[in-house]
C-alpha cells in the first residue's frame, strides 16, 4: 500500500481559487526557467568556450557578466513557484524534499559557492586574467543543482517510490525518466544560451564591435544551439517513451489540450533545427539569428505547460478524492495584485530611466 | 469567518505528524536557528544599509562632497553582495529548512499567508533589480536618477520587512486570529507594531555600525570625522528605537509567555540569561555609539568593531528569545512544535497518534519497543535528539521506571487539560500553569504511552550495559 504514506491534505482552506494558483505557478515558473537556462546554459558555454578558438574570451566574459545579475533573478523568480507548489501540492513536495533532505539543503551551499565563484571569475576576467577553471567548477555546481531539482520533482510526482527511497536514499536517482528528463533541461539551457550569445554578438557587431570576435562568438553560439537541439529532439522522444505507461496513456488521451502544446513544442524544435542549419554567416543573417532566439523561447513556454500537465497525470491517482476547500482571501489577493503591478511598473520605469538618462557633455555623472 | 475555525477542527485528518522525520544530530530547531539568524542579520542590514546609503548619497549630491560620494560607492558593492546574493539565498534557505524540519507548520503558514508572501515577493523583485542597477550605474547616469534608484531600493526593502514582520510576530502572538482565522487579524497581531519599531531600530544601527567600518577606510581625517559622527547618530537613534520597541514588545506579550523568560522565577533560566545578555549588550552599545557621536576622531577600529559585535549580540539574543518564548508551540496556542494541532488532541487520544503518523509508524508493529520508538519520532523528535541537542538519553538516564511513568502520565494528563480548556482563556493557554510548560502534551492511547516508556528505558545506560552483558 504505497499510498498510505501520503500525508493528509492540509485542513486549512485554499486562500484563492485553484486555477489562479495554477496560472500564477506556471507563469512564474516560466520566467524562473528562462533565467535558470540563461545561467545554466551560459555557464556551461562559458566553460566550453575553451573549445572555440577565437572569441573565447568574449563568450566567457559575456556569460560571467550576465550571470552576475541573472543568478539573482533566477533565485528571485524561483521564490514564487516555490510558494505556489507548497500551496497546491505541499504534502507531496515536503515529503519528497525531506526524503532527500541533505541534497535539498546542499543545493543552497552549491548555489552560494557558484555565485561567489562567478564574482571571482568576473573580477579575474576584468583584471585580464584567465578564469577557465573557476567557470568549470561553477558550471559543475549548477549541473548538480539541476540534478537535485529533477530528483525532487520526480520524487514528489511518484509517492509509490517513497518507501524505497526512505530506506535507500540513492534510489531517488533510479527512475527510468531521470536521465532523459535531466538531459532535456540541460539541452534546452544550452540551446537558449547559444541563441543568446549569437544574438548579442550580432547586435554588438551592428554597433561597431570587433567583427572577428563577434563572428566567432556568434558561430560558437549557433553551433552550440544546433548540437543541443539535435540531441534534444532525440532525447525528447526518449523521455516520452520512458514515461510510465499510464501517464503516457492519459497524456495521449487528453486530446488537443495536451497534444497541442507538445505538438507546437516539437514543431518549434524541428523549425529551430532548420533555421540553425541555414545559418552560415550569422553576422550577415541577423533576422535568422533573432528567429532562433524566438523559437527557443516559444519551445520553452509550451514545454513548461506540458511539464505541468504531466504532473497532473502522474499525481492523478494519488490525488483522487482530494477534497480541497476554498475560502478566497479577497483583500490579501488584491493587496498582492496591487503590489505586484506597482513593483513591476516601478521596476520597468526605473530600468528605462536608467537606460535613457545619460549626462550631457560637461555635466556631472552620479 | 468564524466558520473557518470550525472547519479547521473537523475537516480532514491533517494532524501534522504524518510527514517523514529528518533525523538531524544537531536537532532541526538548531539548524533553523542558524539559518534564520544569518538571514535576519543579513536582511536587516540590507534594509538599513539601503536607507543609510540613500541618505549619504543625497547629502553628497546636495553638498557636492566627493568623500561622501566615495563612501556611498564603496558601500554599495557590499550592499548588493549581501542583499541580492546572500540575502536571497539565505531567504530561500529559510523556506528550505522550515519545510524540511517543520513541514506541517510551513504548510499551515503558507495556506494563511501566501498572498502576504507573494506581495513581499513583488517588493523583493524591485529590491533586487534596484540594488543591481544602483551598483551598475555609478558614473553612468545623472545624480538625480541614481538617487531615485537607491530611494526606491530603500522603500522596497523596508516594505518587505513591514510584511514579513506580520507573519513572524503572528507565530508568537496570533491574537484574534485564533478565533477569526482572518489574514488581517493574523498580520496585525498584538506584537506586530512593537516588532516593527524594534526591527526598524535594528536596521538603522546595523547599517550605522557597518558603514562606520567602511568610513574608517577614508584616509582624509577631516572628511572622516563628520561621516563617523553622522553614522554614530544613526546608531544612537537605532538603539533608542530598538530599546523602546523591545520594552513595548515585552509589554504586549501574554503573561504566560513572559513568564518563560522574565522575572525571578523564569521557567527557562537560559532564556532569562539571554534576555539579560540582550539588554546589557544594548546598553554597552549605546555607550559606544554616544562616544562615537561625541568624539568621532577617537572612534577607530577597536571601538567600531565592538559596536558591530554589540549590535549582533543584541539582535541574535532577541531572536533567540523570540523563538524560545514560543515553546512548546510553532504557532502559539494553535500548533505544537511537533506539528500536532491543539484542536486534534482529543481525536489523537482516542485513535492513537500512530494511526495518522504514517511515516513515524513505519515498522512499528514489530515490537513494543519499535512502537515506542515510533511514538518518540512522531511526538518528541521535533525537540529531543537521542544523543545530541536536548539528548533524551541524558534526560532519562537518572529516572527509574516509576518516575518515567509519572512524567509521561503527567504529560498525557496535560493533553486532557488542553483539550478541556482548563487553562485556556480566549484561546490563549496559560502554559505557565502546567507542570511541563515547555513541552507539548503526550497524546495518543494508553498503549502508546506504555510503549514509549518501554522504548525510553532501553536508552538508559544500565539497560545497554545489561544488553551487552547478556551477549
Ligand atoms: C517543544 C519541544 C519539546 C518536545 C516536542 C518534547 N520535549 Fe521533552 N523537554 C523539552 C524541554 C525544553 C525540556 C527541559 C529540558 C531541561 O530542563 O533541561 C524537556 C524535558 C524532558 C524530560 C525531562 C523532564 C524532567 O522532569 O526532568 C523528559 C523525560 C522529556 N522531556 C521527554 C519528552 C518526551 C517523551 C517527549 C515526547 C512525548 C518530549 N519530551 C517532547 C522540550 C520538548
Amino acid at each position: 500500500m504505497p499510498n498510505s504514506l501520503i500525508p493528509a491534505l492540509d485542513p486549512a482552506p485554499l486562500p484563492g481559487p485553484p486555477w489562479l494558483f495554477q496560472v500564477l505557478w506556471v507563469l512564474t515558473f516560466f520566467i524562473h526557467i528562462v533565467f535558470v537556462n540563461t545561467v545554466l546554459g551560459g555557464t556551461l558555454l562559458a566553460a566550453l568556450a575553451g573549445l572555440a578558438g577565437e572569441g573565447r574570451r568574449e563568450t566567457r566574459t559575456l556569460f560571467v557578466e550576465v550571470n552576475s545579475w541573472a543568478i539573482s533573478l533566477a533565485i528571485t523568480f524561483g521564490i514564487a513557484p516555490l510558494l505556489f507548489i507548497q500551496v497546491v501540492l505541499g504534502r507531496f513536495f515536503y515529503t519528497a524534499t525531506i526524503l532527500v533532505a541533505w541534497a535539498w539543503l546542499g543545493m543552497l551551499v552549491l548555489l552560494t559557492v557558484a555565485y561567489y565563484l562567478n564574482y571571482v571569475a568576473k573580477f579575474r576576467l576584468r583584471a585580464g586574467k584567465g578564469a577557465g577553471a573557476v567557470v568549470a567548477v561553477e558550471a559543475a555546481c549548477f549541473l548538480a543543482i539541476a540534478a537535485i531539482q529533477v530528483t525532487v520533482n520526480l520524487l514528489h510526482l511518484q509517492p509509490g517510490r517513497w518507501a524505497v527511497v526512505a530506506d535507500h536514499v540513492w534510489a531517488a536517482l533510479s527512475d527510468r525518466t531521470f536521465a532523459p528528463r535531466y538531459l532535456h533541461f540541460v539541452f534546452a539551457a544550452v540551446a537558449m544560451a547559444g541563441a543568446l550569445a549569437a544574438w548579442v554578438a550580432v547586435r554588438r557587431a551592428a554597433h561597431g564591435g570587433d567583427a572577428g570576435a563577434c563572428r566567432a562568438m556568434a558561430r560558437f553560439g549557433i553551433r552550440a544551439a544546433l548540437v543541443a537541439t539535435l540531441l534534444q529532439l532525440a532525447d525528447g522522444f526518449w523521455l516520452l517513451l520512458a514515461l510510465p505507461e499510464e501517464v503516457l496513456r492519459s497524456f495521449m488521451r487528453a486530446g488537443a489540450a495536451t497534444m497541442a502544446p507538445l505538438g507546437v513544442g516539437v514543431m518549434a524544435g524541428v523549425l529551430l533545427l532548420v533555421v540553425l542549419a541555414g545559418i552560415s554567416d550569422p553576422l550577415a543573417q541577423s533576422t535568422r539569428v533573432r528567429r532562433v532566439a524566438e523559437l527557443v523561447v516559444v519551445a520553452m513556454a509550451v514545454m513548461v505547460v506540458t511539464r505541468h500537465q504531466l504532473r497532473d497525470f502522474y499525481l492523478a491517482a494519488a490525488r483522487a478524492g482530494e477534497q480541497v476547500t476554498v475560502a478566497p482571501q479577497l483583500g490579501p489577493l488584491a493587496l498582492f495584485l496591487g503590489v505586484f503591478v506597482l513593483c513591476i511598473g516601478l521596476t520597468i520605469w526605473v530600468l528605462v530611466r536608467a537606460a535613457k538618462d545619460r549626462p550631457a557633455p560637461g555635466e556631472r555623472a552620479a | 469567518m468564524v466558520r473557518f475555525s470550525q472547519r479547521l477542527i473537523t475537516v480532514g485528518k491533517g494532524d501534522g505528524v504524518d510527514y517523514p522525520i529528518w533525523n538531524l544530530a544537531m536537532g532541526g530547531g538548531v539548524l533553523i536557528g542558524i539559518v534564520a539568524i544569518t538571514h535576519v542579520i543579513v536582511s536587516h542590514f540590507a534594509v538599513g544599509g539601503g536607507f543609510a546609503i540613500a541618505v549619504i548619497e543625497t547629502l553628497a549630491v546636495r553638498r557636492g562632497n566627493p568623500a561622501w560620494r566615495a563612501l556611498a560607492k564603496r558601500s554599495s558593492l557590499m550592499l548588493i553582495l549581501v542583499s541580492t546574493v546572500f540575502g536571497a539565498i539565505s531567504g530561500v534557505g529559510i523556506w528550505v529548512t522550515i519545510g524540511l524540519v517543520q513541514p506541517a507548520a510551513t504548510s499551515a503558514l503558507i495556506h494563511n499567508y501566501v498572498w502576504g508572501w507573494a506581495a513581499e515577493w513583488g517588493f523583493f523583485i524591485l529590491e533586487v533589480v534596484t540594488a543591481l542597477l544602483y551598483y551598475a550605474t555609478w558614473d553612468k547616469v545623472r545624480p538625480r536618477t541614481h538617487l531615485v534608484i537607491i530611494w526606491l531600493y530603500a522603500f522596497a526593502a523596508y516594505m518587505s520587512l513591514v510584511i514579513i514582520q506580520g507573519i513572524l510576530s503572528f507565530m508568537l502572538t496570533p491574537g484574534r486570529w485564533l478565533e477569526t482565522h482572518s489574514f488581517w487579524d493574523g498580520i496585525f497581531n498584538p506584537s506586530y507594531l512593537p516588532g516593527i519599531v524594534l526591527r526598524t531600530g535594528i536596521c538603522l544601527f546595523l547599517a550605522g555600525a557597518y558603514l562606520t567600518l567602511a568610513a574608517l577606510r577614508e584616509h582624509d581625517r577631516l572628511a572622516r570625522a563628520p561621516m563617523v559622527r553622522l553614522l554614530a547618530w544613526f546608531q544612537v537613534a537605532g538603539i533608542l528605537l530598538a530599546y523602546g520597541g523591545y520594552r513595548w514588545w515585552e509589554h504586549v506579550l501574554p503573561e504566560s509567555v513572559r513568564a518563560i523568560f522574565l522575572g525571578g522565577k523564569a521557567l527557562l533560566p537560559a532564556l532569562a540569561a539571554t534576555r539579560h545578555l540582550a539588554l546589557w549588550a544594548l546598553a554597552a552599545y549605546l555607550l559606544v555609539a554616544l562616544f562615537a557621536a561625541l568624539a568621532p576622531r577617537s572612534h577607530m577600529w577597536p571601538t567600531a568593531v565592538a559596536a558591530m559585535l554589540a549590535a549582533c549580540v543584541f539582535f541574535g539574543a532577541y531572536e533567540r528569545l523570540r523563538e524560545g518564548a514560543r515553546k512548546p508551540f510553532v504557532i502559539r496556542d494553535f500548533m505544537f512544535s511537533n506539528g500536532i494541532l491543539v484542536s486534534d488532541i482529543g481525536k489523537l487520544d482516542e485513535h492513537g497518534v500512530l494511526a495518522t503518523a504514517v511515516w513515524a509508524a513505519r515498522g512499528s508493529a514489530a515490537s513494543q519497543e519499535a512502537m515506542g520508538r515510533a511514538v518518540f519520532r512522531a511526538e518528541c523528535a521535533a525537540c529531543h535528539t537521542i544523543d545530541g541537542y536536548l539528548s533524551i538519553r541524558k534526560l532519562v538516564a537518572p529516572v527509574d521506571p516509576d518516575m518515567l511513568n509519572g512524567i509521561l502520565g503527567t504529560l498525557r494528563e496535560e493533553g486532557k487539560e488542553y483539550a478541556r480548556g482548563t487553562y485556556t482563556h480566549q484561546g490563549h493557554v496559560a502554559t505557565d500553569k502546567l507542570d511541563y510548560p515547555l513541552m507539548p502534551p503526550l497524546v495518543g492511547t494508553a498503549a502508546e504511552q506504555e510503549a514509549l516508556a518501554v522504548y525510553l528505558l532501553t536508552l538508559q545506560p544500565s539497560h545497554i550495559a545489561e544488553a551487552s552483558h547478556a551477549q
